[in-house]
């Protein structure tokens, strides 16, 4: 009995820790510091340690959730997005006054929902799933009460992701109508079974499914949300739900659509082909014209949703390993690129504008340091992480023979390269007048940061191993 | 194990750049700051003078090679080597980086130790572009090297350093990714033929390419090189980046980064494609006239000396891309000789104009006039490198050029011409300047205290002035070791084309050439003429038919018109040399004869001087690599071993 819920132990050490932080929110008399994210680091520990052990396992519960290598390589990159966003939360909880209980137990809530969507294997829990962790990211997309653009962006959110969701299920229930089973493994072998040619059925429950997994990931043209939730919430979150939400759906998107409907790849694969070039091409053009940090980070993570999707349609050995391998090096650097926008926030002025980079340097030479690191990433350079995922990526394009989203990718990569150059140019090239502006950085953070910058060092100079993991965590499901 | 020395020369900068950011910055520890950088550095030059003095210069092979996995699973590995070519290209930039520091030295003070933190990393990278002979390594060196470069010019340059930092890095990317794409291609080709991925440049050179294929991967590997060198019309980001960029950037820039296009184009686009080679290198050649010309006199109406240096770097490298293009040993070496003479000459030419807008903080041609009376040394200097910027004979330029220009001229002599003109350009704009700079009266009063060379300028310049001299006078000490590399490159790139593109598609095409027509229509094979034998049965049996009804007797005596003019042409045909020199039609071989008697009687004399075996047992080498195939010369046209296919193609193809 005990051994069934081999699976959802790291799930289940998340979600304690959740708890764990809202029952010490209601103990905590006001004015008291708890250290409350310690907690949420305790439950991230302990699912680590379970994932670790149920590595090659390949165990599942109720046979709906199986912890095979490839849920838990995407558990491993959740976990290490929850700890980095739980170390650069700690200054905005604090200057913003949010509630720390609440705050935390949401965000492990969310991770507990993303574990979920990475290891289900059945659709309706994968919608439970995805209900649970975007409900949690509403909330936190919204935390900040008092500002309109907070609340604004929360509602769109909610609207749009709702009714995204729907789409979603009308593609279970379609499934469900012709299969008679929502287990993938059982859709994917009676679809296999049915026609040569699909039915109109079948591409309808396709592409309803698409438009839902294509909201998650912000694909063009359902990205419209993206910039406006990125903006709208706290630093911290953005990172967490850019890196997080994107990595639970990838994982989910891979999983659905390369082995349910891979006998319908045909179909799926030519408009997911148009939708990854818009998705690459949008997310950089428009990246271009923006003078928001947030905002053009936002574009900027469209634009890589666009390359996981190329990785994606790739659907050979090595776009599966490049999926995962793209989306922890993708987690690391995003997430500090955020680290330093939350912390350079400073309560009454957010500081995100690109032009409040100018002369950083000056100020914070080891931030802008940083800063550059990840941008740099972000844009693909040797050595960093970033130029290695990309390779990765376009490796399984050229080897798919997809050379005209390769050269779309590699293109777009240029033109992306422009805008992070922008943060760069403004922090070194540029000399600020304004007296001192940011925040002293706190230590937790600084830690953070710098270990996601030798995070981001190793897997550009030395990734073989984790090449080689990801490729023998493709290998288990595949 | 012997001591891996690629790998210290990438790893030694790093570790100085290390060393500095360990070191506090403020200002009582600039100058140790400016010790450790310029000390790592003369280091490093140390190593490349060392690894000069190990090289043997005999082989064409890779030498101080190392190898060792890095991503095993995509055949990528840290493979390293030298050979004749890269390794001028090593001690150039061993040579160029303390100086391009030393110059610094004065007009550098913001932020000096990540300066020079920058300019050794760019110096790491710049070292592993050439020894990296995996395409994997070579392409993250390329990259890598982009971003130390692109602070150098945005932190330290001048006005407008930003603009022109953007554009050095968009342009050169924008051209680098789509060599990456040709990399992965390569790649996979690899795979498909051979069931491993392999990024190994060796391996890839012994890669069948389908000549369809080779043109694409061609155009992006050239595409890179040409935006990197830069060839017209690709060059718009060169002019802004010298320009902005503080001596020490440029003086780099010129020296040994440009060179990496033109590095790549011998390494790279010629050898593994050289099907496409053959058909793109007129055009290559063309662009590279076009760019001597319009370089030449673009700088020739430049205010700004900078600017004027700039653009002759655009004719001069336009030389050395024609040398390549020529496709021949004369144009390739001196191609190869020409990038160390430009890396020298403007590399002194920008550290010069460093020296004279630290003094005066002005470029301009106008704000000078007269320097001869007040600066002397720093003047004569100027000259020297000026006139080996020129190609003075006795001076390195000299040599460079001659040999592009005699392989230009065996290629194709037009374009010779049109580049011969570019001699005399530069030396229309360079004289000019140097007129107006440093002859006549001192016209400006600020010029008229301007002091000469300080020690460190000396420091700077005698190395410079030393090397142009020495590559002038004797410059077969650095072509020795360079030709075995070259004729290598060279007999890569001239591969039988067509065949080994052939080969590679199908080999049995080659086999049975007319395969597919056979399986469409096997009539057509069987009576070629059918649809003329449907059409005019006649025509088929009468070929001449035509002729005959026109004139008869054309078919009947086809000489009829020499008959007639001068009947003795038919009969004797050398009669006109039977009239000037009776004796050549009776002994052919006269001269020789005449010259040395022995050569005609034993024709292979040298051969037998230098090594009597070769003469006797020609197959001796053969013998030893493969027994089996002196036994079995036509093994059948396997798909690596392109040689083997052309062999056995050649017999079965009447």
């Amino acid at each position: 009995m005990i051994s069934s819920l081999n699976a959802i132990v790291p799930m289940l050490c998340v979600t304690a820790a959740g708890l764990a932080a809202m029952v010490a929110e209601s103990f905590r008399d006001p004015g008291e510091r708890m250290p409350i994210a310690g907690l949420g680091i305790v439950g991230l520990v302990g699912a680590a340690v379970a994932t670790l052990l149920l590595w090659n396992h390949n165990v599942s519960s109720f046979g709906v959730v199986s912890a095979d290598n490839f849920g838990l390589f995407v558990t491993w990159i959740l976990i290490i997005v929850g700890a980095l966003s739980i170390a650069f939360s700690g200054p905005t909880v604090e200057r913003e006054r949010l509630p720390a209980g609440e705050y935390y137990a949401l965000m492990l809530f969310a991770i507990a929902g993303m574990m979920l969507m990475a290891t289900a294997s059945d659709l309706l829990i994968i919608f439970l799933a995805l209900e649970v962790l975007s409900i949690a990211v509403y909330v936190l997309t919204g935390i900040r009460r008092d500002s309109a653009q907070a609340s604004e962006a929360a509602f769109k959110y909610f609207l749009l992701g709702a009714f995204s969701s729907t789409f979603f299920l009308y593609g279970i229930a379609f499934t469900y109508g012709l299969t008679g089973s929502t287990h993938l493994d059982r859709v994917g072998s009676l679809i296999a079974a049915q026609a040569m040619a699909p039915t109109p059925m079948q591409l309808l429950a396709v592409g309803f499914l698409l438009v839902g997994f294509a909201f998650k990931v912000s694909a063009v043209p359902f990205h419209m949300w993206t910039p406006d939730a990125y903006e709208g919430a706290p630093p911290a979150v953005t990172g967490f739900m850019s890196t997080g939400v994107k990595a639970a759906a990838f994982a989910a998107f891979a999983r659905v659509f390369l082995t349910a409907f891979e006998p319908l790849r045909g179909d799926w694969g030519v408009i997911l082909s148009v939708v990854a070039g818009a998705t690459m091409i949008v997310g950089t053009v428009v990246g271009v014209a923006q003078s928001n940090v947030k905002r053009m980070l936002a574009y900027s993570s469209i634009a890589h949703g666009g390359y996981l999707l190329v990785a994606l349609i790739a659907a050979n050995d090595v776009g599966k390993g490049a999926v995962l391998f793209y989306l922890l090096t993708y987690a690391v650097t995003n997430l500090g690129a955020f680290g330093v926008i939350a912390v350079l926030d400073n309560g009454d002025r957010a500081n995100d504008r690109v032009s409040d980079y100018a002369g950083l340097w000056n100020e914070h030479p080891g931030l802008a340091a940083l800063m550059t690191i990840f941008l740099l990433s972000l844009g693909g350079f040797p050595p960093m992480a970033g130029f290695i995922a990309k390779w990765y990526v376009f490796s399984a394009a050229v080897k798919a023979g997809d050379n005209a989203l390769a050269i779309i990718g590699v293109l777009t990569s240029v033109v992306s390269v422009f805008f992070y150059l922008r943060i760069v140019v403004m922090m070194y090239m540029t000399s600020s007048s304004q007296p001192l502006r940011f925040p002293a950085v706190p230590k937790i953070a600084s830690v953070a940061l710098a270990v996601s910058a030798i995070l981001i060092f190793y897997l550009g100079i030395l990734p073989t191993r984790v090449l080689d993991w990801a490729a023998e965590s493709i290998s288990t499901i595949f | 194990m012997t001591f891996p020395i690629l790998t210290s020369l990438i790893v030694l900068p790093i570790v100085g750049a290390v060393l500095l950011f360990a070191i506090k910055e403020d200002d009582a520890h600039a100058a140790t700051i400016r010790n450790v950088a310029l000390i790592v550095s003369a280091l490093v030059f140390a190593e490349t003078l060392l690894l000069w003095s190990r090289f043997n210069a005999a082989t064409a092979d890779f030498q101080f090679v190392e190898r060792h996995a890095w991503i095993p699973a995509f055949g990528i590995s840290y493979f390293v080597g030298v050979d004749g070519i890269s390794l001028f290209l090593l001690v150039l930039t061993g040579l160029l980086t303390p100086l391009a520091l030393l110059s610094s030295w004065e007009s550098v003070h913001k932020r000096l130790k990540v300066f020079c933190i920058f300019v050794l990393l760019l110096e790491s990278a710049m070292i592993g572009v050439f020894v990296s002979l995996d395409l994997f390594l070579f392409y993250v060196f390329w990259d890598a090297m982009l971003v130390p470069m692109y602070f150098l010019i945005g932190i330290w340059g001048y006005d407008r350093r930003v603009y022109a930092a953007v554009k050095f890095i968009l342009y050169t990317m924008a051209g680098s990714v789509l060599m990456l794409l040709a990399i992965l291609g390569l790649a996979y080709m690899h795979n498909t033929a051979n069931g491993a991925y392999s990024f190994d440049l060796l391996r890839m050179y012994a890669l069948p390419i389908p000549e369809r294929v080779q043109f694409w991967f061609f155009l992006a590997f050239a595409l890179a090189f040409a935006i990197k060198v830069p060839l017209f019309p690709f060059h718009t980001w060169l002019p802004d980046a010298h320009v902005e960029a503080p001596t020490a950037g440029s003086v780099i820039l010129a020296g040994v980064l440009l060179k990496m296009g033109t590095y790549g184009l011998v390494r790279f686009a010629f050898p593994l494609f050289p099907a496409a080679a053959a058909t793109f290198a007129p055009w290559l050649a063309l662009l590279a006239v076009v760019g001597i010309i319009y370089g030449a006199l673009v700088a020739m109406v430049q205010p700004d000396m900078k600017k004027l240096v700039a653009y002759s770097s655009v004719s001069h490298l336009g030389f050395v891309v024609l040398g390549i293009a020529a496709m021949n040993t004369q144009g390739m070496q001196g191609a190869v000789y020409q990038m160390l003479n430009h890396g020298v000459s403007t590399g002194g030419l920008f550290l010069i104009v460093g020296m004279l807008s630290d003094r005066r903080h002005t470029r301009l041609i106008a704000e000078y006039g007269g320097l001869k009376r007040v600066v002397p040394h720093l003047v004569s200097a100027f000259l020297l490198v000026t006139l080996s910027s020129i190609g003075l004979p006795g001076l390195n330029g000299f040599v460079g050029e001659f040999l592009i220009l005699l392989g230009a001229f065996r290629a194709d002599p037009r374009m010779a011409a049109f580049a011969a003109t570019g001699v005399i350009l530069s030396a229309t704009y360079m004289l000019w300047m140097f007129q107006r700079v440093n002859y006549g009266e001192v016209t400006n009063e600020a010029n008229a205290s301007m002091p000469d060379l300080s020690r460190r300028e000396w420091t700077i310049l005698v190395p410079v002035v030393a090397v142009a001299v020495l590559m002038g006078v004797l410059p077969n000490i650095f072509l020795r070791p360079i030709e075995p590399s070259v004729d290598r490159m060279l007999a890569l790139t001239q591969r039988s084309a067509s065949f080994r593109a052939q080969a590679a598609r199908s080999p049995e095409r080659l086999a049975l050439p007319n395969r597919g027509v056979a399986a469409r229509s096997p009539e057509r094979l069987a009576l070629p003429n059918r649809g003329v034998a449907a059409r005019s049965p006649e025509r088929l049996a009468l070929p001449n038919r035509g002729v005959a009804a026109r004139s008869p007797e054309r078919l009947a005596l086809p000489n009829r018109g020499v008959a007639a003019r001068s009947p003795e042409r038919l009969a004797l045909p050398n009669r006109g040399v039977a009239a000037r020199s009776p004796e050549r039609l009776a002994l052919p071989n006269r001269g020789v004869a005449a010259r040395s008697p022995e050569r005609l009687a034993l024709p292979n004399r040298g051969v037998a001087a230098r090594s009597p075996e070769r003469l006797a047992l020609p197959n001796r080498g053969v013998a030893a690599r493969s027994p089996e195939r002196l036994a079995l010369p036509v093994r059948g046209p396997a798909p690596h071993s392109p040689g083997s296919a052309r062999l056995s193609a050649e017999r079965r193809v009447p």
